[in-house]
C-alpha cells in the first residue's frame, strides 16, 4: 500500500475526510490528525470508548506519536496505528467475512452512541481483518452524536453492506462482484431490481432496501431541512437493531457439490499428500517468510502447512464457497494470521477508485516473500491458455521464493482438461517449464511427489 | 432541524426521509418491547437476553 503515495507520502486512498489522513513515511504508516477534528478525538479517547472498542476487538489500536505533521497548516496530533498485515477489500471476502464486517460496524455503532458518539461513516472498505476479525480501521470515523440526528451512514451502511449480501445470500452469491464496479456500494434501486421479489416480505429488506431505494429516486435532490423532523434515541436504538437482524438472518451456504469435499476429488494418494505438506512445511521452515501468498488455495489446507511455521498466509482462491469454507474454519479455528481471501487469477483485483489509485490492485499489495502455486500451473496454462514463459513473469513479480506443482500432461487432472480440446501445448513438459521458469529463478530443489507424476519445486527469483 | 455541523458525506435526501419513517416505527417497537417486558417483569417472567453479545466482551 506504501507504493500509492503522492509526494507529501499522503495516501491516495485517504482524501475524502476532512478530519486527517494517512501518510506514510520510512516505511511507517501514519496517520495524520487535523485540528477541524481536534474535539471529537479527543471525545473518543476520553470517554473511554476507544478503549473499549480496542478491548473488543473492534478498533485497530494506535499510539500518539511525535512525528512531524505531512501537511502542517492543519494539524493537530499525529497517531501511528498498528499496521493491518494484508490490506484486502470487500469484493474479496466471503459472504460471512462481509457479514461479520457488517455487524462489527453496527455494534461499533451502538457501543458509539453509549457514549455520546455516532460513526459518521460506515464504509466497508474502513473494515480490515485484523487477527482474524473484523476490525474498523479509521480512527476518524466518530462524531459527536446530536440527539435527534438520524445517522448520516445509514444509507453507507445500506449500499456497502446491506444490498451485497441481501444478493449474495437471496439471488447469486457470485453478486459480490458488483462491489469491484460500485465503489461507493451497490445502488440501492440496482439491488433493489435484482432481487426476487419474495424478498419484500422480509420486513428489514423491504425497507432498508426496497421502499429506502423508492424514497431515493422520489425525494432525489430535495433539500432535506425544509421537511425533515427529528429521530429521538429510541428510534436510532431502532434502527441499528433492525440493520442488525436483517444482516444477521442474511445467510449463506453452500450445498452438494459447490461445498465440494475439494480434496476428495482429486487423485492424490494420502501418501503423496503427507508428501506433498512435509516438503511445503520443511521449505517454508527453511525460507523463513513473514508474508506467505498461497494463490488456488482451495479451502487452505496448505496455507494452514505454510501458516504453522509462523508467517502470515493470504490464502487466495476462486470459488466463493471454497473461501467461505476456509473464513468459517479460521475462526473455529481463531487463526489470526490466515486471511482467506477471494481472488481470480485470471483476473486478478485492479487498482480502482479515484485516478485508479484509491484501492491497490492484488500486485500493488505485494510481493509476497513467498508464494505457494500447488496444483495450480496447468489450470493456467492449459485452461486459460498461458504460455509458460507469461506465467514464470507473473509469478516472479508476485514473490521472491515460489513453491510450484508441476503437473505433467500424463497425470489424470491434466488429461480432463484436455479431454474436450485440441492440445496446443507441445511446450508443457516438464523440461519445458524449466526451460521456462529458470530463465527468471533458480532452482533450489526439484522433487518427485511420492506416489505421483507431479514434481514440486523450490524456485528463488534472480536478482 | 437541520445538521450542524454538515456531514462530510451526502446522507442523500432520500435516505434521509425514508429513514426518519423506518426509525420512528422502529423506535415504537423498541419502546414497546421495553414496557412489555417491564410488564413480564411484575409477573415474575424474565425475558430472554438479548441476541446480541455486544456487551459481553466489555465487562
Amino acid at each position: 500500500m506504501t507504493n500509492l503515495t503522492t509526494n507529501s507520502g499522503q495516501l491516495p486512498a485517504s482524501f475524502r475526510d476532512p478530519s486527517g489522513f494517512l501518510f506514510s513515511r520510512d516505511g511507517i504508516l501514519y496517520r495524520q490528525i487535523n485540528r477541524a477534528y481536534a474535539d471529537e478525538y479527543t471525545r473518543l479517547m476520553e470517554s473511554g470508548l476507544y478503549e473499549k472498542l480496542v478491548k473488543a476487538g473492534l478498533l485497530i489500536p494506535h499510539q500518539e506519536v511525535d512525528q512531524a505533521p505531512a501537511e502542517s497548516e492543519a494539524f493537530f496530533r499525529v497517531i501511528q496505528p498498528e499496521r493491518v498485515p494484508l490490506i484486502s477489500y470487500p469484493y474479496e471476502w466471503s459472504f460471512s467475512q462481509l457479514k461479520d464486517a457488517a455487524r462489527a460496524t453496527l455494534s461499533i455503532q451502538r457501543r458509539a452512541l453509549k457514549a455520546g458518539m455516532s460513526l459518521k461513516d460506515a464504509s466497508a472498505y474502513n473494515i480490515q481483518f485484523v487477527r482474524g476479525r473484523a476490525v474498523l480501521i479509521d480512527t476518524l470515523s466518530f462524531e459527536t452524536y446530536q440527539a435527534g440526528h438520524p445517522w448520516v451512514a445509514y444509507r453507507q451502511f445500506c449500499q456497502h453492506f446491506l444490498a451485497p449480501l441481501a444478493l449474495m445470500a437471496r439471488k447469486d452469491v457470485r453478486l459480490s462482484q458488483l462491489l469491484r464496479v460500485y465503489v461507493d456500494g451497490v445502488p440501492l434501486d440496482l439491488a433493489s431490481r435484482l432481487l426476487p421479489w419474495r424478498t419484500r416480505l422480509n420486513f428489514g429488506l423491504l425497507t432498508h432496501i426496497h421502499i429506502h431505494a423508492g424514497a431515493q429516486r422520489r425525494f432525489s435532490g430535495e433539500e432535506v431541512r425544509s421537511r425533515s423532523g427529528s429521530m429521538s434515541g429510541q428510534a436510532m436504538t431502532g434502527l441499528i437493531d433492525s440493520l442488525d437482524a436483517t444482516v444477521r438472518k442474511l445467510d449463506w451456504t453452500p450445498r452438494g457439490t459447490e461445498w465440494g469435499d475439494y480434496y476428495n476429488l482429486t487423485n492424490y494418494s494420502d501418501g503423496a499428500f503427507e508428501h506433498k505438506k512435509q516438503l511445503v512445511s520443511e521449505w517454508t521452515k527453511r525460507i523463513q517468510p513473514a508474508m506467505i501468498w498461497d494463490l488456488g488455495a482451495n479451502n487452505g489446507v496448505f496455507s494452514r502447512v505454510a501458516h504453522d511455521t509462523g508467517a502470515f498466509v493470504g490464502s487466495f482462491d476462486i470459488d466463493p464457497a471454497a473461501v467461505e469454507q476456509n473464513y468459517r474454519q479460521v475462526k473455529q479455528e481463531k487463526l489470526e494470521n490466515l486471511l482467506p481471501l477471494l481472488l481470480d487469477l485470471t483476473n486478478p483485483s485492479p487498482a480502482i477508485g479515484w485516478a485508479n489509485r484509491e484501492r491497490d490492485s492484488f500486485h500493488g499489495r505485494g510481493p509476497a516473500d513467498l508464494v505457494l502455486a500447488l496444483a495450480l500451473i496447468h489450470h493456467l496454462a492449459i485452461s486459460n491458455n498461458v504460455p509458460l514463459a507469461q506465467l514464470a513473469g507473473f509469478f516472479a513479480a508476485t514473490g521472491k521464493w515460489l513453491i510450484v506443482e508441476f503437473v505433467p500432461k500424463s497425470d489424470s487432472q491434466v488429461k480432463r482438461l484436455l479431454v474436450s480440446r485440441e492440445d496446443i501445448f507441445p511446450e508443457y513438459t516438464r523440461a519445458g517449464f524449466e526451460t521456462a521458469f529458470t530463465t527468471l529463478f533458480t532452482i533450489r530443489e526439484a522433487v518427485e511427489i511420492r506416489d505421483s507424476e507431479r514434481v514440486l519445486y523450490l524456485l528463488e527469483t534472480k536478482v | 432541524m437541520h445538521f450542524a455541523p454538515l456531514p462530510y458525506l451526502d446522507p442523500g435526501s432520500g435516505s434521509f426521509l425514508i429513514q426518519l419513517a423506518i426509525a420512528a416505527l422502529l423506535g415504537l417497537a423498541v419502546a414497546f418491547r421495553a414496557s412489555w417486558s417491564k410488564i413480564k417483569g411484575w409477573f415474575g417472567i424474565k425475558s430472554k437476553p438479548a441476541e446480541d453479545d455486544d456487551e459481553s466482551d466489555d465487562k
